[in-house]
């Protein structure tokens, strides 16, 4: 039966050798020794073999019954990717400062629910200060012009 | 070369880098005391701020990131117990016992100073080595340099803890990446799956950023969610005024002790993409076995602290080393910077030093003028830095993450950058998932490029492949490349093989 490593292994094989296939269709030149394709080839077929091996070496590894760990959080982790997500695609409709006073103080209260006015208070201000800070050092002294908001032009 | 440094000396102490070399050092020391917080987290927030300056000040502020968290991580190493960076995890088995026998200044200042004189002895090296070691390569044709970033590849992959197969594949993928977009000879588009922005290929600072920010803040945030706080505060009756003599008398009177820790910390600053805290463990360790007192290491003894802060310090001259004379990073940290330098238009390598003398001896001099720049600081503000570390995770970690968007979007000021930190953010934590380590994922990432292009130049010049193994420099290190290889499979079938006696003892 296949774990971890070994479907880990699947994956890169399946990505690997589907790479591969489109390399085929990369046409050589002939004023030139080694066309586009070359290079790619032996790092896919190279990856294929190597993902290969760890597929095989799992399936025939003993395995033992791993020692119960704490569990972690990962509906969390998937609840922060997607937060960050809906940051990165809401940046550009929403503009730098407005996505961020949202992602940061949004997160902030994922991350630590505030109780009482005073928590809530604080996300909030940590969102503001936080955003004001990077904005103007980045606008107005790094003269790195951040995302604008199609909706909201701000 | 020396007038060279003393220009390079008084260039740096204008004001104008001197203001971005303290904040990097004090932004370095900082991020250093923080547990949860590394070095390369805290270069990668720096790294946006550097967009706007000239060169040499983005690498002052990098420079002093690096020397300032190196020695940073001692604070809460030596006062909590708490490494604050993987490479001051040596520190803790004297320094905490130090402290807590009633010396926690003496503890905290031995690892000052020794972080110090470490650091200038491994500068000596850097100033020393890096001309050198860049006119050899100098010599060097395509086939000698795709088999030195063969070898960086195969090295760091070996000398991953975990599997040497995951190591492969990890430092494979790396290459992978490098492989989508334009081909370096006709610019046949390779790879984008129809995706116009892919043409062009993928920087890769957001894939560094991507993989590394969100790999160690996803696990923190799986382990601890946001509510805990960086670490406990410190005893606040502990006093750190200390007689700064008697301590540098202390570490300058252990010469033989100083001088080897700190030439294992270059040694392991110069192989790639192994670290600082490996460097630190083998000091502390070669420290113990040539003690007259083994026997009271881990008791708070000051050659244990002295070892450990003295070779992660000399381990930065020797990182530096590397990407200064051949282009190779010798860590995430050194990455962070090759990349600030392509930013900049400046391509690292054997050319760096003779076609950017300013700019390489300035690097010098900031990494020279860090070390009193990091004592300064830590002298003002150790016991106000082990305070910083009551700071909320959930407040710090959205900031950090915003930071990594705006390194990305500044880029080319486009959002595709943002979309690759986030989908390689993904990717990062997957790996760690599935225990695949990110050394040589990157050092693929970075040296992948070169990998190709020098593999095409070499069979333009000359099809005929025995070369890659006839011409003696290349042969040799490509036969490097296997011993390395062949090194890391019986390190780590012998790791196995002790596992399976320690379960069978266990079992019986």
């Amino acid at each position: 039966m296949l774990h971890r490593d070994g479907w880990a292994g699947l994956v890169v094989l399946a990505t690997s050798l589907f790479l591969f296939a489109l390399t085929l269709g990369l046409k050589d030149n002939p004023m030139v020794p080694i066309g586009p394709g070359f290079y790619p080839r032996i790092v896919l077929g190279l990856t294929a073999v190597l993902a290969a091996m760890l597929v095989l070496s799992d399936w025939f590894a003993p395995h033992r019954r791993a020692a119960a760990k704490e569990t972690p959080n990962y509906g969390m982790v998937a609840l922060m990717f997607a937060v960050f997500g809906l940051y990165c695609g809401a940046l550009p409709y929403l503009g730098f400062r407005i996505a961020t006073l949202a992602y940061v103080a949004g997160t902030n209260a994922l991350l630590a629910p505030p109780s009482g006015a005073r928590a809530w208070l604080r996300v909030a201000l940590v969102g503001l200060i936080s955003t004001a800070i990077v904005y103007y050092a980045f606008e107005h002294y790094l003269l790195v012009l951040l995302p604008r908001g199609r909706w909201t032009d701000f | 070369m020396y007038e060279l440094l003393a220009g390079g000396v008084v260039n740096v102490l204008q004001f104008k880098y001197l203001l971005p070399l303290f904040a990097g050092t004090l932004a370095g020391i900082v991020g250093g005391a923080l547990p949860g917080v590394t070095i390369t987290m805290t270069i990668i927030v720096v790294l946006p701020f550097t967009f706007g300056l000239d060169p040499l000040q983005g690498l002052a502020a990098m420079t002093g990131v690096y020397v300032g968290g190196s020695a940073g991580g001692l604070v809460t190493a030596v006062l909590l117990g708490l490494p604050g960076t993987p490479s001051a995890i040596a520190t803790t088995f004297d320094g905490h016992p130090m402290a807590k026998n009633g010396e926690p200044g003496r503890a905290l200042w031995l690892g000052i100073w020794a972080s110090f004189f470490g650091g200038l002895l491994g500068g000596l090296f850097l100033v020393g080595a890096t001309g050198l070691l860049a006119r050899i390569a100098l010599q060097f044709g395509p086939w000698e340099f795709f088999s030195l970033f063969i070898l960086a590849l195969s090295m760091v992959a070996g000398l991953v803890e975990s599997s040497l197969l995951k190591g492969l594949i990890s430092g494979a993928l790396g290459l992978i990446v490098t492989i989508i977009g334009a081909d370096p000879v006709l610019g046949h588009e390779r790879l984008t799956l129809g995706i116009p922005f892919l043409a062009g290929g993928v920087d890769f600072l957001p894939v560094l950023i991507g993989v590394f920010a969100f790999a160690q803040i996803m696990t923190e945030v799986e382990r601890h969610g946001g509510a805990a706080t960086l670490a406990a505060t410190m005893e606040r009756s502990a006093k750190l005024a200390v007689s700064h003599l008697r301590v540098i008398w202390e570490v300058v009177s252990r010469p033989v002790l100083l001088l080897w820790a700190s030439i294992v910390g270059v040694f392991i600053g110069v192989l790639p993409a192994i670290g600082g805290s490996a460097a630190s463990m083998m000091a502390y360790d070669q420290a113990k076995k040539i003690s007259r007192r083994p026997e009271k290491f881990g008791s708070g003894i000051p050659e244990g602290i002295i070892a450990s802060e003295a070779s992660n310090n000399a381990n930065v001259g020797g990182s530096l080393v590397t990407i200064m004379a051949f282009g190779i990073p010798g860590d995430a940290v050194t990455a962070v910077m090759l990349g600030a330098l392509t930013i900049h238009g400046i391509q690292s390598g054997p050319l760096f030093i003779s076609q950017n003398p300013t700019l390489a001896y300035g690097m010098f001099a900031a990494y020279l003028l860090a070390h009193p720049i990091m004592v300064l600081l830590m002298g003002v503000g150790a016991r106000w830095m082990v305070r910083v570390t009551t700071v909320p995770k959930a407040a710090l970690f959205p900031i950090v993450l915003v930071l990594c968007v705006v390194g990305a979007y500044a880029l080319n000021n486009t959002m595709q950058n943002v979309y690759v930190l986030l989908v390689f953010g993904v990717l990062g934590y997957a790996m760690v998932k599935f225990g695949f380590p990110l050394a040589p994922f990157i050092l693929g990432v970075i040296l992948g490029d070169q990998i190709e292009l020098n593999l095409v130049r070499s069979i333009m010049t000359d099809a005929n492949p025995w070369l890659f193994i006839t011409r003696p420099i290349s042969g040799g290190l490509l036969l490097a490349s296997v011993l390395s290889v062949l090194f890391a499979l019986w390190q780590h079938r012998r790791q196995r093989r002790a596992v399976a006696a320690a379960e069978g003892e266990a079992d019986f």
